[in-house]
């Protein structure tokens, strides 16, 4: 059964998506094939696939796929492009460490707010158009490094340059009209992943770029100029081929998106207010912040911290820097899969659980790494923390769904922003004033993020009970049922407002863990293993 | 008290034997007479100006004291004032960790006198407030006297460069041109899907 289409926040939906474990295909059964279709995947009555082929080009599923992510890849290389060039930037431009820093905080800054809109502008004129005006409304702040000239200057130009990291959501949100929602969760933790891997490829692709530019002879204070022209052109190119290739439906008709988009059958204040009224939100708004929040901070500091501290020249600083990021490709995917495999044993206080012990050890080995003298353990620390973090945020997104259903799109979105405001905050506590070094400023994030991971503890499900605590007693208030159909009024549950909650309830059952033992297996927490 | 004895002949021991003992910038004897054509304040463009470099052992000094020198290294050096706020550029005694001087001049085999160089500022120094200095060192490269432009509090004789800014007027039009285009193509297609869907919407 589809979703509420044009649901205030339904543009988020998906981007969690914990509904089927580990799916690469919904069997058909459960979601009727509409075999008049004709297209490469199999697809459901909305023509939306039902499988995800991961190394097909095909039109128009998996062709959105690609350009999606890859468009988003695109925007985190541009982002962080200057964090691996530092060490050369800050000579050219004669900046303090404070410029620095201040600078990498407006470079996440941007996007708290950019990403709310980008929300609402997929809304109204489609995710395509969305992704494409921002990429290509970006270039030009790319390219713009090259009139560069002053602390100021370069503070403006990554707070702009900083603006593309939305194209997150337009991603997310065009891919949950191309893929079935009982895939979508595996295909968008993917296209966050893999996105997401931009910000360590960055740290490989630049200092390379900068050396292939000075051996054709240019001084370095004009090489890094020059190498910012080629994340700008993969900006014009991504543009051009996502409006030439893509299209906003799998049956490519426009006007039917806009009609849907109009239909709105719940109120956003309503579903706002929900949202922030509900404690869990802000807990894990915390906690993203000091998973998501602390990789975009590294991602900032790492290539400076190994080329100053170790000593090395700025290519070999920047792939050890790129491991960090490139971590992605397959942590952030292994914290959503630790996450369910816990769960399909302990129920919800595994998921908890899993979260707070992947994120204290990122925690934990961040603090090692700023503590380390020696080259190979401070690596060795660095790719654990990355794996530690990275994990988290997959593990995180795969509780989030639970929180609540009629404010999952208004809660992902919080948690994203968490995550950038986490990321701003971090590099101006530890990162920006000279008093103390960047290593000793890695060790007192590592024991602010153990720090900021313990109120997960406090997180209580009144059916399935918290980390250390079992669930309520109460028969009525100890349903999945009670907790999901409490968040509309009487009056709204009149109307029948709550009842595509009442059918999550129904399936969030399996949070229960080992103890579900009357309650019917719901079908679409089944595993579809290929 | 054996024990501690031992420890430290068995450490001096393993130093001499190594000879990978870290020098320390404050075990070094002030030894050369450096001077630069620099005058106190005086800022040079890099890339054009040049500056000449001349160094000479201290005649007061005992005969013998320079036995075992092998190598001059002259180098370009931060001033206090370019070191604020720049961890990067910060001055340690241990001079296998020591940032103060990042920029080689020029590397001459040791000689008592007569040692001149001149130097046209590269065009990767940085804006900055600057000194010079000389390291001399023995046959297995490591530092044994030194001599620098300023005093040993490193606030007189300081000379200022002006970095190039690594902008050119190629690049800017380059960049505006491509920002130019990335507008344009949006813009253009833009139009051209809304006309095509208006006119397939009319017939």
């Amino acid at each position: 059964m589809a979703d509420i289409e044009g649901y205030p926040g339904s543009s988020m939906h998906g981007v969690t998506g914990r509904e089927p474990v580990l799916a690469f295909s919904v069997a058909s059964p459960m979601v009727p094939t509409d075999t008049t279709a004709k297209f490469d995947l199999p697809v459901d009555s909305e023509h939306k696939a039902k499988k995800f082929k991961i190394f097909s080009f095909a039109n128009p599923h998996m062709r959105t796929f690609h350009l999606s992510w890859i468009s988003f890849f695109t925007c985190f290389v541009s982002t962080f492009a200057a964090a691996p060039l530092v060490p050369i930037i800050r000579d050219n431009l004669n900046l303090t460490k404070s410029d620095i820093g201040n600078a990498g905080v407006a470079s996440v800054s941007g996007s708290i707010f950019s990403r709310l809109v980008m929300g609402a502008v997929c809304d109204l004129v489609g995710p395509r158009y969305g992704c494409v005006f921002l990429i290509m409304l970006s270039a030009p702040t790319v390219f713009c490094m090259s009139f560069v000239s002053s602390a100021g200057g370069y503070l403006a130009v990554r707070f702009m340059i900083g603006f593309s990291l939305a194209t997150f959501v337009s991603c997310q949100f065009w891919m949950s009209t191309m893929f079935n929602s009982k895939i979508i969760g595996l295909v968008n933790g993917t296209a966050a992943g893999w996105g997401n891997m931009g910000g360590g490829a960055t740290q490989l692709i630049m200092p390379f770029l900068y050396d292939i530019i000075k051996r054709t002879g240019a001084t370095p204070f004009t090489a890094w100029r020059i190498a910012f022209f080629i994340p700008g052109w993969l900006h014009v190119i991504m543009g051009i081929l996502v409006i030439t290739l893509g299209q906003d439906l799998p049956d490519g008709n426009l006007s039917t998106l806009q009609k849907k988009g109009d239909v709105a059958k719940d109120q956003f204040g309503k579903v706002f207010w929900n949202a922030v009224t509900n404690y869990r939100t802000w807990i894990f708004v915390l906690l993203y912040g000091y998973s998501m929040g602390v990789e975009l901070s590294t991602d900032n500091v790492i290539a400076e911290y190994f080329y100053d501290r170790f000593d090395l020249n700025l290519h070999t600083a920047g792939i050890i820097a790129a491991t960090f990021g490139m971590a992605n490709l397959v942590a952030r995917p292994f914290g959503g899969f630790a996450s369910d495999y816990t769960a399909k044993r302990f129920g919800m206080r595994g998921r908890l659980w899993t979260v707070w012990i992947l994120q204290t050890l990122g925690g934990a080995f961040c603090l090692l790494l700023g503590r380390s003298n020696s080259l190979p353990l401070a690596v060795t620390f660095m790719i654990i923390f990355s794996i530690g973090a990275q994990a988290a945020c997959g593990a995180t997104f795969g509780i989030i769904p639970f929180i609540s259903r009629r404010s999952l799109g208004v809660i992902s979105g919080m948690t994203g922003a968490g995550g950038n405001f986490g990321s701003g905050l971090t590099q101006l506590l530890f990162f920006t004033s000279s008093k103390y070094s960047t290593a000793t400023g890695l060790t007192y994030m590592g024991i602010m993020i153990m720090a900021c991971t313990l109120p997960v503890t406090l997180v209580h499900f009144p059916q399935w009970g918290s980390m250390f605590l079992p669930p309520t007693k109460d028969t009525v208030k100890g349903t999945e049922e009670h907790y999901y159909s409490s968040e509309y009024t009487e009056e709204e549950k009149a109307k029948g407002m709550h009842q595509n909650s009442l059918k999550f309830a129904e399936n969030s059952r399996s949070e229960r863990g080992n103890r579900v033992a009357s309650a019917p297996t719901p079908p679409s927490s089944t595993p579809n293993h290929v | 008290m054996a024990a501690p004895g031992f420890i430290i002949a068995a450490l001096v021991f393993s130093c001499l034997a190594a000879n990978s003992c870290a020098v320390t910038f404050s075990s070094l004897p002030n030894n050369l007479i450096v001077s630069a054509s620099t005058k106190q304040g005086q800022v040079l463009k890099a890339g054009e100006d040049k500056i000449t470099i001349t160094w000479s052992l201290n005649t007061s000094l005992p005969a013998g004291t320079d036995s075992s020198y092998h190598m001059v290294e002259v180098k370009l050096c931060y001033a206090p004032i370019s070191q604020q706020d720049r961890a990067w550029r910060r001055t340690e005694d241990d001079l296998t960790r020591d940032k103060t001087c990042q920029h080689k001049i020029v590397t001459r085999p040791y000689s008592r006198s007569n040692n001149t160089f001149t130097w046209t500022v590269q065009k990767d120094v940085p804006t900055a407030t600057y000194f010079i200095r000389a390291y001399v060192q023995n046959s297995h490269d490591e530092e044994v006297a030194y001599g620098q432009t300023t005093d040993s509090h490193k606030a007189t004789n300081l000379f200022d460069v002006q970095a190039i800014s690594g902008r050119h007027a190629s690049l800017d039009i380059a960049s505006v041109c491509f920002s130019a285009f990335s507008l344009v193509s949006l813009f253009g297609f833009f139009f051209m899907e809304k006309r095509k869907a208006k006119s397939s919407q009319q017939k």
